[in-house]
């Protein structure tokens, strides 16, 4: 019914009367008001044509061949204020506009992206996070979403792993779903991008690694339902629209830039020594043996070396390695840009290649890639328009297994390593000793194992846009989004002796593919009713398609290729696929620019739910008025204050391509035949996660813009959530997915910019976000938790997705040196019981996250500073906790043993010396127990980035013939302060784990100074 | 101009076009590796598939590869951990005072249980030829009954030994059973725990059903064989304590059998060895594939937990103490490193457990990647099954009799003429079991149907025969999705 409804309207609109009109010009100067020099580069737009120009180097500009009428003309800077101003143009001829800016924030000025249109954020009635080039151009990231940390309020954006090109967490507005996907929607230029067919060598990899940051224009973040509703069904957890760079008209500026800088681990654990691992061992010796202690020192000492080795360069004696270093060590990147952008009336371009390698921290990570890229757009007549942007990139990422408790792990292995082991014997050969013998040796995985995903993508979209008449434009796009990731690990015989080493290569294409056409509309009645508005229809197919295959045994260390193995023994391949089909909608008017209204409708089907619940209505109303604009409005110092209110529904379709299907697959195998087994029960209908979010904001603009900002207030709904109802395990099923259960997110966002001093040459602004939110389940499936006693992953109505269940620690006692904790009763026990004894202690939800930065630029040099803080999330670091806290398995220990208890009335927080967790009488296990001393708080707040740049005297660069030299240093994460005592708080989740409370063994991020230089001519 | 009006009318017609035809679209998605219930119950592919898939979930699973063999020497005396090494560490630890660590799988054994299910009760006749649909339900009932008894001999007290536990008088809870295709989600109901006596009468009625269309099945041993399921049988019986009928199917599954017990160096030594000897005693064994199948074995495999790999679980010198000298079995146990098919040339520590350094080869990774076949059941079980049942039964000399066999064949030493008492004889059928089946997944569940302590092997008291501890617990995880479930006692 809507499918035909909205195909006649369409028809209507193509069928209306194509005019041709006589045209005319706009020329003229724009000037700075306070010194009256002329603005080479500002931007001028006629709104209504979405047409423009750019000042030359003497601040003119021209527009040609604009149809008569009447349009609306804004001219913007950066530093100055937005100039707007009504203009009339008659046919055949030319009419002046001189323009004089004065400086400022653009405030509400700002051009924003809101999805399949351009606004302003004057017009904007949702709730719209930004981030422009401008704010990040020293910021010497190499990935798109890093740009978002910290920067846009309500954004939470953490880091999976420090490993160069990994990928990143983005959370707006909470965790709203349990089963089905939480990240947002990305969207480059009209493209919206896959996240399938990603590499596996790294553990994480980031869908956004073809783009580089140095081409971005600008971010923009659809924060609330209002705003994101168009994007329907793929909405619910956000959307991210970028925008990259276009050429503006006028001569061709090239400019160049290159960087160097080191990356270094951002944080150590220390960990004890082999003397002082000797005496540990002693001590815990003697309290069961009743040996003296240097006849336990002796007798532990042999026992370690005979376990092993001695130490190669000191015959006799223990060795002492330290792992950390061995693991990690500094790591240099580069990065190199050079862009061109520019054009004439017709044509513009902008044109950048890009390359970067970036050498992580643990051994053998690297990041490198190249990436060209070219925007052009095309005035092919008064009517028609047309824009192809094409990005091709190849990286390629060497990466180390990681998150999870792997003997060969770099990152698991500097906390396995004692330091009585070593990497090398004297002669240079690989220890076979290390704990976990040869093939695991760290040396060995450092040599003779490679991991790499090299990934050649292509982001590429087309536009043709007709304007029918002056209220009425078509916009058709196509954009492709094809990946090809290849992933190879090569493992010689000696990290592989029982296969005689193995190459493993893994194809992945993915085919992704999206295509819309919109109608645009805009008209003005009786010079005060404002209407605009678009109808539009999109199609999207997702296709991925994987082959792995496995080779064993080769010849000897001479060959990595599958041609030099003796036994094939992978052949794999499969595909899987969705589609989407969509129409939508969208209605703004506004009164004056006083009152605004804005309805949003779009319907979407998809081919991964049942026929019953296909097709999904995904509506959002939203409203704004701008009380400054009343006439009973007399606050001198407000210059804008504009109250907004919107609701509206999204959906989350994130989930299995096949989830509503009862599916016999194929797996398993038994002499020679593949089995079929039953792997899900059918459920016609299952159907979208909804989410419904009511937000309502305040944006205001102080004292001539040099205050700014917005306070929003939302409440998040996600229902119909997607749960495995656990079946009985006796069915041989483990769960059904049904539409059952919702979550509650909501919370404040405020962020403030403020220009504080803008005189005599010197200027400093500062900007500051901070969101709190709080995340709440509110329904589950027959009203039951799940998993009510479990620590980590226990879902409870009226708690966060994320609690941490474990009885309470009571510390050591004094007497005798054993753990103990609290029982239910708040009795001390010495053998909890999770079932009974446990509290609800913590949770994994981080509730107060933002930003600050301060910008103080005088002369030619600015320093920035920007600081970034979580706070809220407690977590518990598995392989730290379990591995490195006692000498069970003969592990690192960190220094906080050497804070033993070790005489009666020594009060504190570590036991008595062990041999293992058990050693203590009727005690429950020291190390496995877990217990409110095993979380730890992974709050943070974070130097995020600092920069300094200097803008070298115009005077001296023009006579080398260069309009402009730039040169800068800059560092990210260079301070930290936390409580979290292990590596990194910023990473202590595992990136496939929504309940974000547990880490095992993740990449630290790490800490990167760099230098840089860029030419402008 | 012109023909960009025509291109803008094209591309704007082709886009509609797609789209009113969108339904049609979104339909004709399909996955690349899933088909539905139907094609594959209704197929005879399907069926041979979904048969294949029974198979290869029990090699697939830690719990058939791995926990069926080693757990239950772990758990009491036969193995113990090399120092420094972590599998299985948990069961050589675990006493009857305290904690969980526990041989508990559950879910596994349904798994397969699903697929049984699916081939006894959801496939129409005609699908197949008889003949062959017939030997698959045969195959099928045997494999539930395998499962089932698995499930109960570690969930639920043995028949007759109800009142064992100190803490309730009277514990007979076993474990659901399930025994119809789950095809809707509706047949996923929540059921309780069947009493033992109800999960014996379910395995027993399977097999009887089984034998009753036996002569569909095939000779190879490495697909249920007639032998099997009266071994099964006997075995069932043995745990319930019915020793009459035990004797009787161990006699029947010995002649079924066909094959004879090893009785020279060679051929008991090397019976294990897939390159060698093969399993000729087998009366059912899965075989693995290294290079396809093998991928869990690496990791978690028997080899990987007891002689290629990890080496954790190492035979006790109270085990190795067992044995008389010149004794044929005594070839399963080797120098420890010697025995690694990668070789090691630095300290073991497998000395601490045993004087020689042994390891117990039984699993080896002959087949390459530590991967080895599953014997689930040998001949020599079925000798050992009639020695007691019929000693039990009174009588004495045909236990004797069967007993002597076995010794004879692996040249044990001399088997006594007679014993002073039923206490006697069963002492040394304990001890003879151990002799052979160590690391065959015997030990505790010996232990367990005798009311035996278990023990340490310095002889310490690991957990009394009374101890809550003899059953696992039910666990949270499960009781919270089924809350008809009812825990065991005192945990």
């Amino acid at each position: 019914m809507y499918q035909k409804l909205l195909t006649i309207l369409l028809m209507v609109f193509f069928s209306s009367q194509i005019a041709l009109a006589q045209t005319g010009s706009i020329v003229g100067q724009v000037t700075d008001a306070e010194t009256g020099e002329t603005l080479p580069g500002a931007s001028i737009l006629l709104t209504q044509l979405d047409r423009g120009a750019a000042t030359d180097f003497d601040g003119n500009y021209v527009i040609q061949n604009v149809p008569a009428g009447t349009y609306n003309l804004t001219a913007s800077f950066v530093g100055y204020r937005t100039f707007r101003q009504t203009v009339q143009v008659n046919a055949g001829q030319t009419t002046t506009l001189n323009i004089v800016m004065q400086t400022g924030a653009i405030g509400l000025d700002e051009v924003i992206v809101s999805g399949y249109a351009v606004t302003t954020k004057r017009e904007l009635t949702g709730s719209i996070a930004s981030v422009r080039a401008a704010d990040i151009q020293d910021v010497p990231l190499q990935n798109t979403e890093a740009l978002l940390q910290g920067r846009a309020a309500g954004v939470n954006v953490t880091a999976d792993s420090g490993n160069p090109g990994a990928g990143f967490r983005v959370n707006i507005r909470g965790n709203g779903s349990v089963n089905a996907a939480t990240q947002p929607l990305y969207i480059v230029d009209g493209v919206q991008i896959s996240f399938d067919g990603l590499s596996t060598q790294a553990a994480s990899t980031s869908p956004l690694n073809a783009l580089n940051p140095n081409d971005i224009e600008s971010i923009e973040v659809l924060k609330d339902a209002s705003s994101a509703a168009i994007y329907g069904a793929q909405a619910a957890a956000g959307v991210v629209i970028i925008t990259t760079k276009r050429g503006q008209v006028g001569r061709t500026q090239i400019t160049a830039r290159a960087e160097t800088g080191v990356r270094s681990l951002a944080r150590n654990v220390d960990y004890i020594t082999s003397e002082q691992y000797v005496d540990y061992l002693a001590e815990g010796a003697q309290y069961i043996t009743g040996w003296d202690f240097d006849f336990a020192r002796d007798n532990r000492k042999d026992f370690l070396l005979g376990f092993f080795g001695e130490d190669p360069f000191n015959p006799g004696q223990l060795a002492n390695t330290d792992w950390q270093d061995f693991i990690y060590s500094d790591g240099v990147t580069q990065r190199y840009n050079i862009s061109m952008s520019g054009g004439t009336q017709a044509t513009t371009f902008f044109l950048s290649g890009g390359y970067e390698d970036t050498e992580g921290t643990a051994f053998n990570t690297d990041f490198t890639r190249l990436n060209l890229r070219s925007n052009i757009d095309h005035q092919i007549s008064d009517r028609w328009r047309t824009s192809l942007n094409v990005n091709l990139a190849r990286s390629t990422q060497f990466g180390v297994c990681q998150d999870g408790n792997f003997i060969n792990c770099p990152i698991s292995q500097a906390m396995f390593e004692a330091p009585m082991s070593f990497p090398y014997n004297e002669d240079g050969s690989y220890n076979p000793f290390t704990r976990f013998g040869l093939a695991n040796n760290p040396a060995v995985q450092m040599n003779e194992v490679d991991r790499v995903g090299t990934v050649t993508q292509i982001i590429s979209n087309m536009n043709l846009i007709y304007r029918a008449n002056d209220w009425l434009t078509f916009n058709g796009l196509v954009g492709v989004d094809y990946r090809n990731t290849d992933d190879q690990q090569y493992r010689s015989a000696i990290a592989a002796p029982a296969q005689g080493g193995f190459a493993f290569y893994a194809a992945r294409q993915v085919q992704n593919f999206n295509t819309n056409l919109v109608a645009n509309l805009r008209q003005t009645f009786n010079g005060v009713h404002n209407v605009s508005g678009l109808v539009g229809t999109e199609y999207r197919r997702n296709y991925v398609e994987t082959r792995l295959v496995q080779g064993n045994g080769f010849p000897g260390p001479f060959f990595t290729v599958l041609n030099a193995t003796a036994d094939p023994v992978t052949a794999a391949g499969t595909f899987s696929e969705w589609r989407l089909g969509s129409y939508f909608t969208n209605v703004k008017y506004n009164y004056d620019e006083r009152y605004f209204l804005n309805v949003v409708a779009r319907y979407d089907g998809h081919s991964r739910f049942g026929a019953e619940t296909r097709w999904g209505f995904f509506p959002s109303f939203s409203g704004a008025w701008r009380i400054s604009e009343e006439n009973f409005f007399d606050v001198s110092f407000i210059d804008e204050l504009k109250l907004r209110v919107g609701y509206g529904t999204t959906g989350n379709s994130a989930i299995g391509n096949f989830a509503s299907r009862g599916l016999y697959s194929a797996a398993g195998s038994y002499q020679g035949s593949t089995g079929l087994r039953p792997t899900q029960l059918a459920n016609v209908n299952l159907g979208w996660e909804e989410a419904t979010e009511i937000n309502v904001g305040l944006d205001y603009e102080l004292l001539q813009g040099r205050i700014f900002g917005a306070i929003d207030v939302y409440r998040k709904d996600n229902n119909e959530l997607l749960f495995g109802r656990p079946l009985p395990s006796d069915s041989g099923f483990g769960s059904i997915t049904e539409n059952i259960g919702s979550v509650r997110n909501q919370g404040i966002e405020f962020e403030i910019s403020t220009v504080n001093v803008n005189t005599g040459g010197f200027m400093w602004s500062s900007r500051f976000n901070i969101a709190f939110m709080e995340n709440e389940i509110l329904s589950l499936p027959e009203g039951t938790d799940i998993r009510a006693d479990n620590t980590f992953d226990a879902l409870k109505i009226g708690k966060p997705i994320g609690l941490i269940q474990t009885p309470r620690w009571a510390g050591v006692n004094p007497a005798d040196g054993r753990p103990m904790w609290y029982d239910a009763d708040g009795n001390i026990t010495f053998n909890p019981v999770q079932s009974r004894d446990a509290i609800e202690y913590k949770d994994g939800v981080a509730n107060v996250f933002g930003g600050f930065g301060n910008t103080l630029s005088y002369k030619g040099v600015t320093l920035d500073t920007f600081f970034q803080f979580s706070f809220g999330q407690w977590a518990f670091a598995q392989t730290d906790f379990y591995f490195t806290r006692t000498p069970d398995f003969l592990m690192n220990m960190t220094t906080e043993v050497m804070d033993r208890w070790r005489q009666p009335g020594d009060i504190t927080y570590y036991p008595r010396a062990m041999l293992a967790g058990t050693d203590y009488v009727e005690t429950a296990n020291y190390r496995t127990q877990l217990s409110t001393q095993s979380m730890n708080n992974a709050s943070y707040i974070r130097l995020k980035n600092i920069s300094l740049s200097y803008n070298l005297p115009t005077r001296w660069t023009q006579q080398v013939g260069l309009n402009n030299v730039r040169v800068y240093a800059s560092a990210i994460n260079l301070l930290t302060w936390t409580a979290w005592p292990y590596y990194d708080p910023e990473v202590a989740f595992n990136p496939t784990d929504i309940y974000n409370n547990q880490t095992a063994a993740s990449y630290p991020t790490e800490r990167q100074v760099n230098a840089g230089i860029e030419i402008r001519f | 101009m012109n023909k960009l009006k025509i291109l803008l009318l094209v591309i704007a017609g082709g886009l509609l076009f797609s789209t009113t035809a969108c339904n049609d679209i979104l339909e004709n998605v399909e996955p690349a590796t899933s088909v539905s219930g139907e094609v594959v119950l209704t197929s005879p592919e399907g069926v041979r598939a979904l048969r294949s898939s029974m198979y290869a979930k029990m090699h697939e699973s830690f719990a058939y590869r791995t926990e069926y063999f080693v757990a239950p020497s772990a758990f009491t005396d036969e193995t113990r951990n090399r120092p420094g090494s972590t599998r299985y560490q948990n069961l050589g630890q675990a006493v009857g005072t305290s904690g969980t660590a526990h041989i508990a799988t559950w879910g596994t054994h349904y798994n397969i249980i699903q697929d049984a299910n699916l081939l006894i009760g959801a496939v129409e006749d005609g699908v197949l030829p008889a003949a062959e649909l017939n030997r698959i339900r045969a195959e099928a009932l045997a494999i539930r009954a395998f499962a089932l008894h698995n499930l109960v001999k570690v969930y639920g007290y043995d028949p007759g030994n109800f009142g064992v536990g100190e803490l309730e008088g009277n514990w007979d809870a076993g474990v659901v059973i399930r025994t119809e295709p789950v095809i809707d989600v509706l047949d996923a109901d929540l059921r309780p725990r069947s009493s033992v006596n109800e999960v014996y009468a379910q395995i027993l009625a399977d097999l009887a059903r089984a034998r009753s269309l036996a002569d569909n099945l095939g000779t190879n041993n490495s697909f249920i064989t007639l032998a099997f399921i009266d071994g099964l049988t006997a075995r069932g019986y043995l745990y319930a304590g019915e020793w009459a009928n035990a004797a009787q199917f161990a006699q029947s599954a010995i002649n079924n059998f066909g094959g004879t017990l090893q009785d020279t160096p060679g051929g008991v030594a090397n019976m294990f060895d897939e390159n060698i000897g093969n399993h000729p005693e087998a009366l059912f064994k899965l075989i693995i594939n290294p290079d396809t199948e093998g991928g869990g074995f690496n990791n978690d495999g028997p080899a990987t937990y007891t002689s290629d790999g990890f080496l954790a679980q190492i035979p006790t010198q109270f085990l190795v103490d067992k044995y008389e000298e010149g004794d044929y079995r005594l070839g399963w146990y080797r120098d420890c490193r010697e025995a690694q098919r990668v070789a090691l040339n630095q300290p073991t520590g497998c000395a601490d457990i045993n004087d020689g350094g042994f390891s117990l080869v039984k699993f080896n990774g002959a087949k390459g990647q530590t991967v080895d076949d599953l014997p689930f059941m040998r001949l020599a079980e079925m000798y050992l099954i009639l020695a007691e049942a019929q000693y039990k039964a009174g009588n004495q000399a045909a236990g004797i009799a069967a007993l002597t066999a076995l010794r004879d064949a692996r040249n044990a030493g001399e088997t006594p003429a007679s014993f002073a008492s039923v206490q006697a004889f069963e002492d040394f059928i304990l001890d003879e079991r151990m002799r052979e089946l160590a690391l065959e997944g015997h030990r505790f569940f010996d232990l367990k149907r005798l009311r035996r302590d278990i023990r340490n092997p310095d002889g310490s008291i690991k957990m009394f025969a009374s101890s809550y501890r003899i059953l696992p617990q039910i666990g949270v995880g499960l009781r919270n999705v089924n809350p008809q479930l009812v825990e065991n006692p005192g945990y």
